[in-house]
């Protein structure tokens, strides 16, 4: 930077959550004393509108060509901060913040002595770092107005359909033969009883009909490459592959049911033991008749155990597909850690089904926990006025098939309320099981570079702010792909993932991160080891020197810190901005801190 | 630098200071998790945020060292969950040799760690940063605080950013055509080749042209060794006899 550097450091009281530990007037004129701080204030809550325009003003008023902000973390306020600046006309990669919140005040509320000295060190260090920043430029891309939705269960449907009547191609993919996925199958929904038929045939035909839509049935993703805005697929079907470009994905590929290891609970060993989506058949084929008992038992494979992130660590070096395949093997026999949301409805919706048709069944719901919320509550009071039978077991001790003296099934548990043991001759026992990531699904999401959860699903950007987004630009999750939904959940998940998909292709543009690597040219021998390791294939190398196409990389830095020249430099992460943060922590120069 | 600082370190009790990098995505949000849920932990950390861990180039950690830090934390995602996908992995691999190089420029291993810690981790995180407080403590303050810093760290440091070093270091990250074992040992030597190397370029730079004799004194290097280095410093045009002196061959830089 040709210019000196004049730097202003905002420090942030943020009430008392810092300001009642760290002694935030004291850190302001330490502040002042920094190299090239040239104004430096305090603020009750800088994230206010006034602290923003304060920040605006000052960078007016002191001719400011960099901001510190000392408050929270930045990956929540730091686009707040950025916006300011650019408001006031400084470019946006001007600005560091120092976490002084979630890293300071907050884990050191007994002792605000050395809270405010670690404090002063984290100002110092971005300081530091905001000295040595450089003005970036976010890389525009073009966004082409069309989807790739692949898979057609109602989810994919629906956003095809929204995507559609706005005016964008879509190219709808279903790797079965017929569209509609897992609702297809499904015989009544809750909590309306309405046929899943009324539900799923129109909108099949909708889309069937829709002059932007084009359907490919049993197909699949074979290839897929590009970035946000330019993606360029290879799908594959019966007639062949078919190339096409999209700006855009969503991912609605769906889940699987679980299905129980032979002998749970004598599943593939007695016929008349079956699983809540067989019993969904059965009811809809008329096959259950007017037995005299049928027992459902709750969360048969679900809430066991735990898939924590250090289960995974038992295979580290193996890649995710080897590691998800154990994963799921696993799981077969333990079952799956989570509540599957949608399995107490279903079994509630089944037992009205039943006992509406023969209200001399007497049907059983053993379980743990149940859960309805919401309106749905009233669905499962409509349950109990019919008569179904809701007994609560002890979550430990499940409940176990034996036989009657006669032979018949018979269903023993452990009432919680009552305290003793009961046992149910059945007719037909019913096991309600989860909703699980589909291999398909799992390696999808590898093709697509979407996380994955340690669950087994695919993962959401931000669990709670950004829930059908994921990590990669451009890509967006509809459905039980990320985790189980029931139908209308299902449908509003495809509306959100459309319209999302929707701004960026409406927009026909998108910024995207400047945080890339960059090569210089004179250091470059063309070895290529940046090629080889970077997994978004952002390098090339071209007339001997690599080229990285700015808006592949995603600016993970792995070249950069294996490039034998040292020819590659990370924009707003360089080593000589990481060093300077290190050497302003150790080796301050004229002022205290650092080593004591 | 750091001799400043020599002084202060004597008086009070020890606290030593620890640098963090943390990847953004697991581990900088497990610390601030930790903060969310109020989890106290000592004051001794400081963190630097970087995008991912397969972005900590090795010279990184050295740096920090030479500079006088007690200990270095390096924080990312777990395996598997890498925003960037196999930035961990990466820096596991290397890992390895870096620990390898703390250890001969006689810094205690456990001065520097790798750990995973995920977003949801904040329990972690705080229990991680009191361990490795503690045990740093049991340490006490890096050497380097203490005496003068070894010329063997500067070497050691010259050798990562060494086109060779990191040229062997960089394949291991990608499929190589020899057993892992093997190759991890040809690294190894590499390493100790280069950290060697430029001790003796880093001694001539110093003190200008001297004999084989000399610079086995000034590196601690055996003369054998200290031969064949200048050999293949020679071929590799780096050095250059620079007369004589008690009959022996002068060494300089080209
Ligand atoms: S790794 Fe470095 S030297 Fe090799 S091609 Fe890439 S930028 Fe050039
Ligand atoms: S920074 Fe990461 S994503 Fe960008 S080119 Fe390098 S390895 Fe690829
Ligand atoms: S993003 Fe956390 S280690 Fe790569």
């Amino acid at each position: 930077m040709e210019q000196e550097p004049r730097i202003g450091v905002f420090i942030c009281s943020c009430g008392t959550n810092i300001g009642g530990v760290v002694n935030v007037p004291e850190v302001t004129e330490y502040a002042k004393t920094i190299p090239h701080v040239i104004h430096a204030d305090h603020n009750l809550y800088t994230c206010s509108e006034a602290g923003l325009t304060a920040i605006k003003e000052s960078i007016k008023e002191h001719n400011l060509n960099r901001v510190v902000v000392a408050s929270c973390t930045p990956r929540t306020h730091e686009p707040l901060f950025r916006a300011a600046c650019r408001e006031a006309s400084l470019n946006p990669y001007l600005f560091e913040m120092a976490n002084i919140r979630e890293h300071v005040s907050w884990v050191h509320p007994h002792d605000p002595e050395k809270a405010t000295r670690k404090a002063k060190d984290i100002v110092r260090m971005a300081v530091a770092k905001a000295a040595l920043l450089e003005p970036q430029t976010e890389p525009e891309v073009e966004v082409k107005g069309s989807s790739l939705v692949i898979g057609a269960g109602v989810a994919g449907l629906t956003a095809a359909l929204s995507m559609a009547s706005q005016g964008f191609k879509v190219y709808l993919i279903e790797k079965e033969k017929e569209l509609g996925g897992i609702a297809r199958r499904l015989y009544k929904l809750y909590p309306t009883l309405a046929d899943s038929s009324e539900v799923v045939g129109p909108l099949t035909k909708d889309v069937e009909s829709h002059e932007n839509i084009e359907v490919m049935t049993s197909a699949s993703l074979k290839d897929i490459s590009g970035y946000v805005g330019n993606f360029n697929a290879v799908l594959t079907g019966p007639e062949g592959d078919k190339e096409v470009d999209v700006g855009t994905v969503i991912v609605a590929a769906g889940s699987s049911n679980y299905t129980p290891p032979k002998g749970l609970y004598e599943y593939g060993v007695h016929d008349h033991v079956i699983t809540q989506g067989e019993l969904d058949e059965k009811l809809k084929k008329g096959e259950i008749g007017e037995p005299e008992r049928i027992v459902m038992i709750q969360c048969v494979g679900a809430r066991k155990g735990e898939i924590r992130p250090s289960a995974l660590e038992a295979f580290p070096k193996s890649d995710t597909a080897e590691l998800l395949r154990k994963i799921l093997k696993a799981r077969k026999e333990e079952g799956w850690p989570y509540c599957s949301r949608i399995c107490c409805m279903n079994a509630i919706k089944n037992a009205i089904l039943i006992k509406e048709k023969s209200p001399k069944t007497d049907v059983v719901v053993l379980f743990g926990d149940l859960r309805v919320y919401k309106e749905y509550e009233d669905f499962y009071r409509k349950a109990r006025d019919l008569e179904v039978r809701f007994i609560r077991h002890i979550e430990e001790v499940r409940p176990e098939i034996t036989r009657t003296p006669d032979g018949k099934l018979q269903v023993m548990a452990y009432d919680a309320l009552a305290g003793l043991e009961v046992k149910f001759p059945a007719d037909w026992v019913v096991l309600s099981t989860p909703l699980i990531p589909s291999k398909d699904e799992i390696m999808l999401g590898r093709m697509l570079k979407i996380p994955i959860a340690t669950d087994g699903f695919l993962m959401e950007a931000h669990l709670k702010l950004r829930p059908v987004d994921t990590n990669v630009d451009g890509v967006f999750i509809a459905g039980t792909v990320s985790g189980p939904k029931d139908v209308s959940e299902s449908i509003v998940s495809g509306e959100a993932a459309a319209a999302r998909a929707s701004i960026l292709m409406g927009n026909g543009k998108v910024r995207t991160d400047a945080i890339t690597a960059v090569v210089d040219e004179d250091l470059c021998i063309g070895c290529g080891l940046c090629e080889e390791i970077c997994p978004y294939g952002a390098p090339r190398i071209e007339d001997g020197k690599s080229k990285i196409r700015e808006i592949l990389c995603r600016g993970c830095g792995s070249c950069a810190a294996e490039c034998p020249k040292r020819a590659i430099t990370m924009r707003h992460y360089g080593d000589n901005q990481l060093l300077a943060q290190v050497k302003a922590l150790l080796v301050p120069q004229s002022h205290e801190g650092g080593l004591t | 630098m750091v001799k400043e600082n020599l002084g202060k370190v004597a008086e009070g009790e020890f606290e030593p200071l620890i640098i963090a990098y943390c990847c953004n995505w697991c581990s900088y949000a497990g610390a601030d998790l930790a903060g969310t849920s109020r989890f106290e932990y000592p004051t001794n950390i400081r963190i630097i945020r970087i995008m991912c861990t397969g972005r900590m180039d090795s010279t990184l950690v050295l740096e920090a060292l030479r500079m006088g830090a007690d200990g270095v934390l390096i924080a990312g995602c777990h395996p598997g969950d890498c925003h960037y996908q196999k930035g961990n992995f990466m820096m596991e691999k290397r890992f390895d040799y870096l620990k390898k190089a703390v250890k001969n420029i006689g810094i205690e291993p456990e001065r520097v760690r790798l750990e995973w810690v995920s977003a949801s981790e904040g329990g972690k995180w705080a229990a991680l940063v009191r361990e490795m407080a503690e045990e740093i403590k049991q340490l006490g303050p890096s050497p380097f605080r203490l005496r003068s810093i070894p010329k063997k760290t500067d070497a050691a440091i010259d050798a990562f950013k060494s086109q060779r070093l990191r040229w062997v270091v960089g394949r291991s990250q990608i499929k190589v055509e020899i057993e892992e074992q093997k190759y991890r040992q040809t690294v190894d030597l590499i390493m100790q080749v280069e950290i060697e190397r430029h001790m003796i370029t880093l001694a001539l730079k110093e003190k200008g042209p001297l004999t084989a004799e000399e610079l086995s004194q000034i590196t601690g290097l055996q003369p054998n060794k200290t031969m064949q280095h200048l050999i293949a410093l020679r071929r590799d045009g780096i050095v250059i006899e620079a007369g004589e002196k008690n009959n022996q061959y002068l060494y300089q830089l080209v």
